[in-house]
């Protein structure tokens, strides 16, 4: 039907292409989402960070449709989320967290399938499927049943599906969770690849190297909340010191260490009973005064503050379920 | 929100599509029991019980004429049973396939609408195969079993029946969130049906209230119906057929709103 004619060749830059006011989802006696706000701009590679529970998923469903919020604004594509289900899902692709192919279909069956879903026609799909399957390197496996790809195989697949319609906005819950580092490289890769091309991602993700590589612009989520925003960069100036100090040694000796090294430096965590990483703007000077205080270390490593730092820092240590 | 949700046709046609896809590749692997079922039933009934039943048969017809068209119905009724309470229930909560579905333009009513159609369609299928067999076996023994042309109707009624049962097994479907309580479905629901809806022995020869109870089931319509159109129909039939229409679409609705609810959080 109007599948190829109203087809937009991804967004113009600068423009807001997904915008949410306010947004909440509350279920009976449990608010998942707490009024959130932000703008991606067409182009944008957009990320959530956050603990589990922090609302990233719920966020990424009410984006693609598979939540409906109970407060609020959010605007897919300009379209209202309320009003416009179908005309925004006809124009966004999803990766879920989840698994959900056909399994006992081939590659391409599922494809093929899918591509009715939208109405393109099978000349069409069948071209971009076999596009698609070549981009996500899965074309030797076309006429394989998805049950016997490995892992990594099936989360390339659920890509391509993603893109079979040729979407605008590509939403992604954890695109590469479970995958081997090369599957992950492959990933990263082919996202950049799209965002280059003009599409809009945004993705959830649970690894730091990820979000620093991928995404122009992230939010950190907590408790429902969005808790920092800005560019991977930006946030790592803004919220920790540069220069970070892991020391390791036994337990014994780090209660007598902690106190040194928490007046020398700007901020410290601690990473379990036998390390602690010291975040300083000169960790030189830091260096020389615990040492200077003759207290026993066995290892010590330096290194440049990145965003697990900053998600450590704003999200905190303790384990969240 | 708060709006009565009905499934498109565009929507459920790509279910429908879906459901039609996968069986073609299944469809021989899993059509030996459908249809030796009912067969053992008509075989071990119709002329192992039968044979007792000799003088007059039923109302004058021989009881392996009577028991067979019953069987079409019911077997009708196990077929969509089965698609709308264990498929439906892997589709809907192991294979996640719906989560699927409902990312792209086909919206969760439309997911119910495409299986209502589907299970119409399987039993339907099935259920003409049946028929092709008793028409053949009536021919071999020299008894037959189907004697009208109305007959031709079958395929057609059998697909509407499916639709019916589909729409009471999603109904409970949507309601459970465990695979095991089928086990009280088919216990309390669709085996009492198939022993008490007229399939072996003529309900409405029974004193009150038994007819009148029967009336209320879906099955002793599907039978009646499934009978007439076998045998030759008198007017009666336009009034079961009304029954099965209505009821199944005040009933159709129920299962979309929560099977919505259960797929869009």
């Amino acid at each position: 039907m109007n599948t190829e004619t109203e087809r937009t060749t991804g967004t113009l830059s600068g423009e807001h292409t997904l915008v949410a006011r306010g947004l909440k989802k509350s279920y009976a006696g449990f608010e998942a989402v707490r009024g959130v706000d932000f703008r991606v701009s067409g182009g944008e590679c957009f990320g959530f960070l956050g603990p589990n529970g922090a609302g990233k998923t719920t966020t990424m469903k009410m984006i693609y449709g598979a939540v409906i919020p109970t407060g609020g604004e959010l605007t897919v594509a300009g379209l209202d989320v309320y009003h416009h289900e179908r005309e925004i899902k006809r124009r966004i692709g999803v990766v879920p967290q989840e698994n959900n192919l056909d399994d006992e279909l081939k590659v391409e069956e599922n494809l093929l399938i899918y591509g009715r879903y939208y109405d393109l026609p099978r000349k069409l799909v069948l071209r971009r499927a076999e596009e698609l399957l070549d981009f996500m390197q899965l074309s030797e496996k076309a006429e394989a049943t998805v049950e016997q790809l490995s892992g990594g195989m099936k989360r390339r697949l659920l890509i391509a599906r993603a893109l079979l319609n040729d979407p605008e906005i590509v939403v992604l819950d954890e695109p590469t969770t479970g995958l081997d580092p090369q599957a992950r490289l492959l990933v990263w890769d082919r996202l950049r690849e799209l965002t280059a091309e003009g599409k809009t991602l945004i993705l959830t993700t649970h690894y730091m190297e990820e979000a620093a590589r991928l995404c122009d612009r992230l939010v950190i989520m907590e408790g429902g909340l969005i808790i920092a925003e800005g560019t991977p960069g930006a946030l790592v100036e803004e919220h920790v010191s540069p220069q970070v100090l892991e020391f390791r040694t036994d337990h014994r000796s780090l209660e007598e260490l902690v106190p040194i090294i928490e007046a020398a430096s700007d901020a410290v965590e601690r990473t379990g009973d036998e390390s602690i990483l010291a975040y300083t703007e000169d960790a030189d000077a830091l260096l020389e005064r615990v040492r200077g205080s003759g207290a026993k270390i066995e290892n010590t490593v330096y290194r440049q503050a990145g965003l697990e730092d900053v998600f450590l820092r704003l999200t905190g240590r303790r384990l969240v379920e | 929100m708060g709006t009565i949700r009905i499934p498109s046709a565009r929507g459920s046609f790509r279910v429908w599509q879906r459901n039609i896809t996968i069986f073609r590749k299944y469809w021989k692997s899993i059509l030996f029991p459908n249809f030796v079922e009912p067969l053992l039933y008509l075989v071990a009934l119709g002329l192992g019980l039968g044979a007792f039943i000799q003088q007059g048969g039923i109302n004058g017809q021989p009881y392996v004429q009577f028991v067979a068209p019953g069987l079409l119905a019911s077997n009708a009724m196990f077929a969509a049973s089965f698609e709308s309470t264990f498929n439906t229930f892997v589709k809907l909560k192991i294979d996640k396939i719906y989560d699927a579905i409902i990312t792209t333009p086909v919206n969760a009513e439309d997911v119910v609408g495409g299986e209502y159609l589907w299970a119409g369609t399987r039993a339907a299928l099935y259920g003409t195969a049946f028929l092709a067999t008793i028409v053949v076996l009536g021919i071999v023994f020299g008894q037959p079993l189907v004697t009208s042309w109305w007959a031709l109707l079958l395929p057609l009624m059998l697909l509407v029946i499916g639709v019916m049962f589909s729409v009471m097994g999603t109904l409970f479907t949507s309601l459970i969130e465990r695979i095991d309580l089928y086990a009280y479905y088919f216990t309390l629901v669709v085996t009492p049906l198939f022993l008490l809806s007229g399939v072996f022995f003529p309900v409405d020869d029974f004193p009150a209230p038994v007819p009148q109870v029967a009336w209320f089931t879906p099955l002793y319509h599907a039978v009646n119906v499934c009978r007439e159109l076998a045998t030759g129909p008198s007017p009666a039939v336009l009034a079961d057929i009304a029954w099965i229409l209505v009821f199944t679409s005040v009933l159709a609705l129920i299962p979309v709103q929560i099977m919505r609810r259960r797929l869009i959080g």
